[in-house]
């Protein structure tokens, strides 16, 4: 699949998409002029965390989480749709100061700071639906056969799985299934002792956790309770913190 | 493919320190611009000499084109660090440093070192406080088992180090554990 084009980020954008009002300009008219740095915080530098979230840091914790994770997690369609929008709506306020031979040198300065930006988030967005679509294919059969976790893709990417699924199911066949006896032709045998045909997420895999805030405690392979303090840094299997990551309490680093 | 093969286990430092560039720094800016609306927040107004908070991607861009001056963060000054290596190699656990210390340190110095005191002497503590938590690590392989593993105030860059080896070997570990009960 083609990521580069930019009708990519065009075919992205879903129904319903918020009313647009928060654009480069209008946002740049709302600022207020002349507060010489009044309303910096006090927070001690490096410290972003205590604050909340903006849509951009949660796309990087949900591509981190995705990048990190065995299993494939909840689509963020929203999350995506809203930040894609304000791509869009940073780049057309860049093409039209662009065009407008009046502009400044300073004001030269912010459009290279806004198209640094862009290209910033385009790459994390990119790189977060290039994670999801490896998944996805790795996992084509088992999403196909597992309704519950259709639930938690969006439409086009089950539709994705259905076809690759049906894709290569078709290659298989005709290139060696056909030939074979046919109780040898199924693909998702799952023989005792040997693992099932088709491919499943290893939830047993070790990942790297940091809680967020005070965790509930979780129950270890080994029958002991972890309970894991705001901060806390932990090596433990993917299954153990699935729900703390599902539910943002946790994230995966 | 979609995701190349070298992507598929661990993340790369470069997108480390993407990452850690979101992060906001100081800088004594030496030109002058309005107030702007970026995706991650709005920044500014920037007017010299008045110092001013905005993401290190974007300081790292002006210092480029030396249109600032980047405030090195507090820690990265010779007293923490060498108080945090006395710490380091006198105590057994790790010492607490901000989770993305490494690839901020690396920035700021590989862009505006002349805007660091002492950067030499930063750089060669930064080596020694790597290397003497290296080794900690290393023997916190020994703690090892199949079911967890806490490692307070390990850093994001460590993390990645260790990741493919410990995931690994935590990995044999359950396969080890759970033989067993199967048969």
């Amino acid at each position: 699949m083609d990521v580069d084009d930019d009708d990519f980020f065009t075919n992205l954008d879903r129904p319903g998409r918020a009313a647009n009002n928060n654009t480069f300009q209008e946002r740049l008219r709302r600022a207020s002029r002349d507060d010489d740095g009044a309303e910096i915080p006090d927070a001690p530098p490096f410290m972003f965390e205590e604050e909340e979230e903006t849509p951009l840091q949660q796309l990087i914790r949900h591509w981190m989480n995705e990048r990190h994770s065995p299993d494939i997690l909840p689509n963020e369609g929203e999350l995506l749709a809203g930040l894609l929008d304000h791509i869009r709506s940073q780049s057309e306020t860049v093409q039209l100061l662009r065009t407008d031979p009046s502009s400044s040198e300073e004001e030269h300065f912010r459009i290279v700071l806004v198209q640094t930006e862009v290209e910033r988030v385009k790459f994390i967005v990119r790189s977060y639906l290039r994670t999801r679509l490896f998944k996805i294919e790795k996992f084509a059969r088992y999403i196909m056969t597992n309704p519950q976790v259709q639930q938690q893709l969006s439409e086009s990417e089950v539709e994705h799985a259905r076809r690759f699924a049906r894709l290569t199911d078709q290659h298989f066949y005709h290139s060696v299934l056909q030939s074979l006896p046919e109780t040898q032709q199924t693909l998702d045998d799952q023989p005792p002792f040997v693992p099932s045909m088709v491919t499943e997420p290893d939830k047993g895999r070790a990942v790297f956790v940091l809680a967020r805030q005070d965790c509930p405690p979780v129950r270890l392979p080994d029958g002991t309770a972890l309970d894991m303090r705001k901060g806390h840094i932990s090596l433990t299997p993917y299954s153990v913190v699935e729900q703390l990551v599902a539910r943002g309490e946790a994230e995966l680093v | 493919m979609a995701l190349p093969q070298s992507l598929r286990t661990s993340v790369t430092p470069l997108e480390l320190e993407l990452i850690a560039s979101e992060q906001l720094v100081e800088i004594v800016p030496l030109i002058t611009m309005e107030k702007t609306a970026f995706i991650s927040g709005a920044y500014g107004p920037l007017r010299p000499p008045a110092k001013c908070r905005i993401p290190l991607w974007m300081a790292t861009n002006l210092k480029l084109k030396k249109k600032c001056h980047i405030v090195p963060p507090e820690w990265l000054s010779v007293d923490f660090l060498l108080e945090r290596l006395t710490r380091e190699t006198s105590r057994p656990e790790f010492s607490k440093l901000p989770f993305r210390f490494a690839e901020i340190a690396k920035v700021v110095l590989d862009v505006a070192s002349d805007d660091v005191q002492n950067a030499d002497k930063i750089k060669s503590l930064l080596k020694d406080l790597r290397e003497a938590r290296q080794a900690k690590s290393r023997d916190g392989l020994q703690k090892l088992d199949h079911s967890e593993l806490s490692l307070p105030n390990l850093c994001s860059m460590e993390i990645n180090e260790i990741r493919p080896f410990f995931i690994q070997s935590m990995g044999i570990l359950t396969q080890l554990v759970r033989e067993p009960s199967a048969e």
